[in-house]
């Protein structure tokens, strides 16, 4: 366990509360939109210079340790920082820059990491085959898909099967065969074909670091889609409590009530999910136990944001249909982060299989 | 099996210990004393079968948890409390007549006069006073403060007319507490007030009702000229209903407590595994919905639990868990009910195992989303008192 991780309660929490407010700072809570709608459906899908700010706050490394350059600090702060983002619907992809950060602290790599933890350089891990999993194949020539924001991507980490370890190759983003989709939230996914003859080896293994890397960021993942179901659904509160129809505001009927009371109740249950998954990782909790911990939280996030953010726009009625109105972002973006890093039916077979036996008692 | 541990030495003060502590010194005790043919009973049982259990907690002084010491109580916090009560229910222990304990007593304590104190407090202790709640009515029920049943002073005595409905466990209480109409042109909730009444005063009439349990655990109650005396009123005159509210306090948490769905849980895969609906893939990712809404549940309540810990308390949003809990326990029935074939049917549990009892635990979860407050009004309670949407 990290020093950072050994404070006392009252620490911890203090210690979660300033990266909170840090956060408003960059993606304030319920602030406008307009950042978020100007960079949509165009290349590269976020502002370099905000990602550059995370680095300068020292986000970028907030996992990695201190002797790397990192912050060291926990699952806690990574989970409330990640749901203030969310609340921000900020596109700039911290999850994913935090993940390769684990892997080159890890790969002790001293060439491309500084850039990487500034927000210099965005650099993401192109780990995945094919849709739906959490595995690392490793493939050599296989392309490596579903890249997020790899329109602006300065450079790729790959990793690649040799024998029965996963070493880890960098490779320029110049040159590189690369194709981009837009999504939903108006960022994109991008498909590369890795040529290995162009990229840097940086280490021999990092299959468990990776492994570990990627349960990290499925976890916060979560977490964003926290903030993302929370800020939807005070637009719905706000909705209820002004819009006026048949002479009375409409969230003084009953129906919509027991609707709001229901989502309410989703929110608090993935706010229990995340903060005790996060506790328990920071604790240290390891292999199943650790695994299991994620997979709960990941799969009532990824449930429950998609179910929220919908009954957001049932709850407006034709305006939350409009594109104008914030309703349709938060869906989007719920559509783009409920199956990443594993859809909610992935993660309930993982849980099932890793939960431990009695868990019920 | 091998012989009981000595028993440890009892701590002077039971708070001080760590919760850990605490968890297993409860859990001893429990275990070596609790009647092992109690446990898990599929119904409520009656005063005759569980007074046994009254007097072993009343003998080791651990009756009333929540009293003050001064007042025979354990004096416990109420994160040790909550703990204390978790430890009952995981040994599966029955409860007792215990309304006197958790609703009379407290409300004595906090409102009562010191001769009421005196009087009433130590006969609750000794299992002399065995309490039943005269609150709901025919026509008071989710809407309480409507309730009808009046009380009009005659000299020292008020003279009670009216009826009372579901009260838990009537027949074998001999004293009921009451709330009553005192004044019929104030608003509604401002009329009310509490009396203490003894059952075999003349004019109280006793009508068991026999529940989807086929169970007599629920009674109506009718009170016909009952003369009352004026001493055995609680607090003061048209201020019952405040009192009786501020009672619900944290005891609402236990409504959601996960211990009643962990349970069902245990029995649907004890279930699955019997008619191999265990194998099937759709089954399988049923039973994981269900699991993981049961581990979110417990995170969730440990929430609530964390916050009384740390001395706060809890606000309305506590209704969410009751919500959550009561559904929860019902889908699994629901499932229970669905893989059981034709066993779906039976009266009694499967081959007469008590560890398969699909029908028992599907008609036990009915009104777990109507007592306490049905889901409806604790939604409505969300609704205004946590969202703030309008009345």
């Amino acid at each position: 366990m990290s020093e950072a991780l050994a404070g006392t309660e009252a620490e911890r929490a203090e210690s979660i509360r300033m990266i909170r407010d840090s956060a408003a700072a960059v993606a304030p809570r319920g602030g406008d939109t307009r950042r978020v709608r100007a960079l949509r459906f165009k290349d590269p899908g976020f502002d370099p210079a905000v990602l550059r700010e995370m680095g300068a706050l020292g986000w970028i490394g907030l996992r990695a340790p201190e002797a790397a350059g990192g912050a060291g600090l926990g699952m806690g702060e990574m989970c409330a920082l990640a749901e203030e983002l969310g609340a921000g619907l900020a596109p700039e992809p911290l999850i994913p820059s935090v993940l390769s950060a684990t892997l080159l602290a890890a790969a002790e790599d001293r060439a491309a990491l500084p850039r990487l933890l500034a927000g210099e350089t965005y650099m993401p891990t192109a780990w995945q085959e094919r849709p739906d999993t959490l595995e690392v194949p490793g493939s050599p020539d296989a392309p490596r898909r579903f890249i997020p924001q790899a329109a602006g991507a300065g450079g790729f980490l790959l990793p690649v099967r040799e024998g029965g370890r996963i070493a880890l190759y960098v490779l320029d983003a110049a040159g590189a065969d690369l194709a981009i989709e837009r999504t939903q939230d108006g960022g994109n996914y991008g498909t590369l074909r890795p040529a290995l003859g162009e990229a840097r080896r940086v280490a021999d293994d990092v299959g468990a670091v990776l492994a570990r890397a990627l349960d990290e960021a499925a976890l916060a993942t979560a977490a964003y889609l926290l903030g993302v179901m929370e800020r939807s659904f005070d637009l719905a509160l706000n909705y209820l409590r002004t819009r006026q129809q048949f002479g009375r505001v409409i969230g003084s009927f009953q129906a919509l009530q027991h609707r709001a009371a229901d989502l309410r109740i989703q929110l608090g249950l993935t706010r229990a999910s995340v903060e005790s998954a996060a506790a328990a990782l920071d604790a240290g909790a390891e292999g199943a136990v650790r695994r299991a911990a994620v997979s709960r939280a990941k799969a009532r996030a990824a449930e429950a944001s998609l179910l929220v953010t919908r009954q957001v726009i049932q709850l407006h009625g034709g305006i939350g249909y409009t594109d104008e109105y914030d309703a349709g972002l938060y869906l989007r973006k719920a559509m783009v982060l409920a199956n990443q890093f594993g859809s909610a039916a992935l993660h309930r077979r993982r849980f099932m299989k890793d939960a431990p036996e009695g868990a019920e008692e | 099996m091998t012989a009981a541990p000595a028993a440890p030495a009892e701590p002077e003060d039971l708070n001080a210990l760590d919760d850990e502590a605490f968890r297993l010194h409860v859990r001893r005790w429990i275990e070596a004393n609790y009647p092992p043919e109690l446990r898990h009973p599929p119904k409520r049982l009656h005063w005759k079968d569980n007074k046994v259990w009254y007097f072993k907690l009343a003998e080791k002084g651990w009756l009333c948890p929540g009293w003050p010491k001064e007042h025979g109580g354990m004096g416990l916090s109420p994160s040790k409390q909550i703990i204390f009560t978790e430890e009952l229910e995981r040994w599966g222990c029955t409860r007792t007549n215990d309304h006197g304990i958790v609703l009379l007593g407290p409300l004595i304590i906090n409102y009562g006069t010191e001769e009421q104190k005196r009087f009433f407090l130590p006969k609750i202790l000794s299992g002399e006073h065995i309490w039943c709640q005269g609150y709901s009515e025919p026509n008071a029920g989710s809407d309480l403060a409507s309730l009808r049943t009046e009380a009009v002073e005659d000299g020292d005595h008020y003279v009670v007319n009216g009826q009372k409905i579901w009260t838990t466990l009537a027949m074998d209480a001999n004293w009921i507490f009451l709330l009553v109409r005192t004044d019929k042109q104030a608003k509604k909730q401002e009329g009310i007030s509490f009396l203490l009444v003894p059952m075999d005063t003349p004019g109280i009439t006793v009508k068991p009702i026999i529940n989807l349990e086929l169970h007599d655990e629920f009674c109506e109650v009718f009170f016909d000229n009952v003369r009352v005396p004026k001493k055995n009123l609680v607090g003061r005159i048209n201020k019952g209903w405040d009192m009786a509210k501020a009672l619900l306090g944290f005891e609402r948490i236990y409504l959601g407590s996960p211990r009643q769905s962990a349970y069902a849980l245990k029995g649907l895969r004890a279930l699955a595994e019997h008619t191999g609906a265990w194998e099937e893939p759709e089954f399988q990712d049923r039973y994981a919905r269900l699991r993981l809404d049961l581990e979110d549940l417990k995170a969730f309540y440990g929430v609530y639990v964390a916050k009384l810990r740390r001395g706060e308390t809890l606000g309305p949003d506590v209704s969410m868990l009751k919500i959550y809990q009561t559904e929860l326990f019902q889908r699994i029935t629901d499932a229970m009910l669905e893989i059981a074939g034709e066993n779906a049917g039976l009266l009694g549990p499967i081959e007469g195992n008590r560890d398969l009892n699909p029908t028992g635990l599907y008609i036990q979860a009915r009104p777990a989303t109507i007592y306490g407050g049905s889901n409806e009004i604790q939604r409505n309670i969300v609704a205004k008192n946590v969202l703030g949407l309008p009345g």
